[in-house]
Order: C-alpha cells, then structure tokens, then sequence
C-alpha cells in the first residue's frame, strides 16, 4: 500500500495544513517570521528613529516633521547642561545604592532558602513571586500609606511616644531609595536562589562534614558559587532602578527628577521630541555601560572560582 | 558526620544574623501590601492608620467610578491582547529556536530578549515618536502591540525551556508513525508544551494589565489604561479609594500565582 492510498482514506490535508506542514518541515525559521517581522517594526525600526532623531535638528508643523537635518546640537546642549549631570548623577547613586541594598537583604533570603526545608523554600518562592505579580503602583502606594504624615511609621513613633511631630519622610530622597529597595528586591532574590538550587546541596554538606564553620561554608562554598546570580541579579536590579518612572514619581512627591522622570517631562509635557530623545539614548547607554561593568565583574570571580573549587 | 562541624559563638551569631536579615526582607516583602488590604476596608475618608472601623464601601466606590471602571476594561483588554499575540508569535519562534535546524537559532533566542533588555520607558518614546512619524497616533492598539514587543520574550524563554526539556524523540517516534509535522505538533508538542504556555500567558497578561513604563507614552488619550489612571489618581486623591483599587488587584495576583504554580510549579518561573 503507498502513501497515495494511505490518505485517499481520510480527507485530504487543507490548505491551512499543507501550509503548516511546508513550514514546519525543513526546520527552518518559518515559524519565527512573524515575530521577527513584527520586532523589526515595532522595535528595531523606532530605535533606528530615536538615534536619528536624537542627531538633528528637526522642524515640526501640524505633528508632521517638516524637515530634519543632522546636527550634534542636542546632544552637546545635554552634556554641557548641568541639569543633565545632576540628574544622570542622581538617577545613577540611587540605582547603585539600591542594587547594593538589594544584595545584602536579598542575600540571607537566597541563603535561607538553600538551608531550610521544603516549607520554608516554598513560603520563600511565595513571597517572592506574589509581588512580581502586583502593580508596581500598587506597591509603591503602599509606602505613601507607609511613611506618609498619618502613616504607619509616625502613628507608631508617636503612639510610642518617641516624637511628638510626624516625621517628614515622604518625599524625600530616603523615602524613594526605601520603595525603591523593597520594590525591586523579588527581581534580585530570584536569580539568587535559581543560583543556588541549581548546585548540588552535597557541596555544602561535604565543606561542613570537612569541618567548615557554616560562617566559613557560606564564605569560602556558597557565596563564591553564586557570584553569577549575584551578577543576574544585580544587572535586572540596576537596570529597573535606574529607569523607572514611578518610584521617584510618587515617593519623591514630583520634585525628585531622575532620569526617568526628565524623560517623561521632556516627551508628554514639554513635547521635545530632540531633546527627549537625547535623554533616551544617553539613559540606554549609560545603563549598557554599567550592564557591561557588572558582566565584567562577575565574569572576574566567576573566572576566580573556577580556579579554586573546579 | 556533624560530629566534626566547628560551632563556636561567633558562628552561631553570625547565622543568627543572617537569618534575621533573612525574616526581617521576607516581612518587608509583603508587610506593605497587607498594609494597603486593611487601610482599604477603614471607614475613614482618609488614609491613616490603625484603621478606625470596617466598611467595604470604598470597594463599591469603585466600581461606581466610570474613569476607574472603563480603565480597568481598557486594561483587561491590553492584557488579552497582549497575551494572544505572544502566545501567537512566541510559540512559534520557541519552535523555530529549539528545534530548528539552521544556521542562526541562538542570534534569534538573542535578538527576541533586545526589546525586553532595552528600559520600557525608551521603548515607548521610540514607538511613540516613530508612529508620529507614520501618522500612526497613540491608541489602544499601539499599546498593546508595544507591550507584546516587550514582553514577547518571557513568553519565548518559558515556552523555550519547556521545549528544551522535552524528549525530542516523542516527536521523531510521531513521524515515524508517519505524522505530518502539524499534525505532530498538534497532538505530541503542543499539549506537553501547555502548562509553560499557560505560565507564559499569566505573565504577559499580568504585563499587559500593570505595565506603566510602556504604556505611559503609547496609550490612547481617550483610553487611558488603569497604571495611568491610578497615578493620576494616586497624585491627587488622598481616600482609600486607591488602597481599593490595590486590594481588587492584589487579589488579581493572587489568583495569577495560583495558576503559576498550577502549570510549571513556582520553582521554574527562574528558568
């Protein structure tokens, strides 16, 4: 019996699946054409107009560009504007400031999984993924109702007595580094604990059964084995605290301009669409260069471990 | 074998302190959220605390509020957009990553996560801009397909990793069996592939319902989705009206986690 009598049985194959078959058949990249048609569009085609809009002089009547001409104007009107300074300034402090923060209470967390049993790793993974989940202006108006004149941290210090006015914490530069910390550690605990679940528990166990302190496991074992996740970690951190928008927004009562918040004033309000772009291109490069610092880093002691233990 | 393990004080003290670091971030992960759930039942038209009473008003309020109501719906229809795109373009690109075989598949896995490493907010000024420039203004439409831009590759990695673990040879014993390559895929790939489909569509859901960064610069002006309408709302109006609103999505989250560990377990939303 051929094939030809084979499918005489059933209906013919239509169209929709012949053509799905042709495209699945070589293994080829058909089946990602769509998705690539459409991130070129979307994606790779509006960053080309950003760079190009960034680097000339542009004329708009009616919404439409009446004529551009390449120029460095903008850019070197950013960078010898000492608005631009401060503010890349401040927006990067914050985001270091806040990667480091993350590291050292996300750390113990990662830790705590690793040694605790399968209730405590599951509770972690709760708590860690539920907030992921949730609106981050959600999460940060939870720190207006937090740290607001009526809120919970003053009614607590009063009601204890300790002060007798509320203390003006929000809209602070403390009151956006705390949301900003809290908010984004989920981002760094997960890349840690994937880290950590992935290497073989008997490591730990043969550094202690060697008669390794767990102080000195943790040292000479576990924290060099993670430095990758540390890494991971600390690039989504970086790069989430040093653009976002609503953080510095809310908690900085609108007076707290990063570099975010320049950009969106710049765009929306203001309709600056060369000097907006400036912003966008020197926020993209700036968080590349720090990406690229941290890749360097990790890859050091990552390259330094190997050395040691394998 | 713990016979030989050194404790000392200092020991013990330090893992003391770790693992009260280790409480104390726990804590602080959820301790504002639950914070935001009581403050929205408090009978009081402004946000302090302890509450004084319970009302579920606010909840009511809510839903009386016809800018809250449609932003939700704008929303909800951001997200499924968003979803049904990446689950239309992300699935198949998966395929193409893991099981195709020309030359390219890891410079495609690359160039899918470029839109999703790029800040949100550049994103969206770029989309925005560049849609000006075709005549193409900011709406519902351009929202969504912009989030899907951002967000696709969550929706590529979970399916990749899924694929990647599966036996390829399930698939070779179909064609052996003399299955068409769809029909192999119908009846063999897609169906174990569903459960990381599935985690894939909550996260790009709960993205195309939450996201800020993106949205912000491409939404409609006439159909303002929910994150705009409450920063807004959050910058002006001080009643528990917001804490509400956050108490509605709160639950949202809960109900995404539980289908989260329901299809690929909590432990692999990592991979």
């Amino acid at each position: 019996m051929t094939d030809a009598t084979l499918s005489q049985g059933h209906a013919g194959p239509g169209f929709g699946e012949r053509l799905a078959d042709a495209l699945l058949s070589g293994r080829g990249i058909w089946p990602a054409v769509p998705a690539i048609l459409v991130l070129m569009i979307v994606a790779v085609i509006p960053f080309a107009i950003l760079l190009s809009l960034g680097f000339s002089d542009i004329q708009i009547s009616r919404g439409d560009i009446v004529s551009q001409t390449f120029s460095l104007t903008h850019l070197a009107n950013a960078l010898s504007d000492p608005l631009y300074w401060i503010t890349f300034q401040r927006s990067l402090s914050l985001a270091l400031t806040t990667t480091a923060l993350c590291i050292l209470f996300g750390y113990p967390v990662a830790y705590l999984f690793l040694t605790g049993g399968t209730w405590t790793k599951r509770l972690i993974l709760i708590l860690t993924i539920a907030p992921l989940l949730t609106s981050g202006i959600v999460r940060t108006y939870a720190w207006l109702v937090i740290l607001g004149g009526r809120g919970v941290v003053n009614q607590t210090l009063m009601g204890l007595g300790l002060i007798d006015q509320p203390l003006r914490i929000m809209n602070t530069h403390w009151a956006v580094l705390i949301g900003m910390v809290q908010i984004h550690l989920p981002v760094m605990i997960l890349p840690l604990i994937a880290v950590m679940s992935r290497h073989d528990r008997q490591v730990v166990e043969a550094a202690e059964n060697l008669g390794a302190s767990r102080l000195g496991t943790l040292r000479t074992v576990i924290l060099p084995l993670s430095v990758p996740g540390i890494g991971t970690g600390a690039a989504l951190v970086f790069t989430l605290s040093y653009t976002t928008f609503v953080v510095p927004q809310l908690l900085g009562g609108g007076n707290y301009l990063n570099a975010a918040t320049m950009i969106y004033e710049q765009v929306v309000f203001s309709l600056e669409w060369s000097k907006g772009s400036v912003t966008s291109l020197l926020l993209m490069v700036t968080c590349l260069m720090v990406l690229v610092a941290i890749a360097l880093v990790t890859n050091h002691f990552t390259r330094w471990t190997k050395g040691r233990v394998g | 074998m713990k016979a030989f393990r050194k404790t000392s004080l200092g020991d013990a003290l330090g893992i003391g302190l770790i693992f009260a670091v280790a409480i104390f971030s726990l804590v602080l992960l959820v301790a504002p959220s639950i914070i935001v759930v009581i403050i929205s039942f408090d009978t009081r038209a402004y946000v302090s605390f302890p509450p004084e009473g319970f009302t579920v008003k606010w909840y009511a309020e809510v839903f009386k509020q016809g800018e809250l109501v449609e932003a939700m719906l704008n929303s909800l229809q951001v997200g499924i957009t968003v979803t049904l795109l990446c689950i239309l373009l992300g699935v198949p690109t998966a395929l193409a990553c893991v099981r195709g075989r020309f030359r390219g598949t890891t410079a495609l896995s690359l160039f899918v996560l470029v839109p999703h490493m790029v800040p949100g907010i550049v994103l969206g000024v770029a989309v925005l801009f560049a849609g000006a420039l075709v005549g193409v203004s900011p709406s519902i439409w351009l929202q969504s397909i912009s989030i899907t831009v951002f967000i696709l590759a969550v929706m590529v990695r979970t399916v990749q990793s899924r694929l990647m673990r599966l036996d390829a040879s399930l698939e070779e014993a179909a064609a052996n069996l003399r299955a068409t390559p769809f029909n192999s895929l119908r009846t063999v790939t897609f169906p174990l592939l569903l459960p990381a489909i599935l985690a894939g569509a909550v996260f790009t859901f709960v993205e195309g319902f939450d996201n800020l960064s993106v949205a912000i610069f491409t939404h409609g002006f006439r159909d303002r989705p929910l994150p705009v309408e409450l920063l807004s709302l959050v910058q002006f109006t001080s009643s528990p009206l917001v804490a509400a609103v956050s108490g509605v999505q709160i639950v949202l989250a809960i109900v995404a986690l539980v289908l989260v560990s329901m299809s690929i377990g909590l432990d692999n939303v990592n991979e």
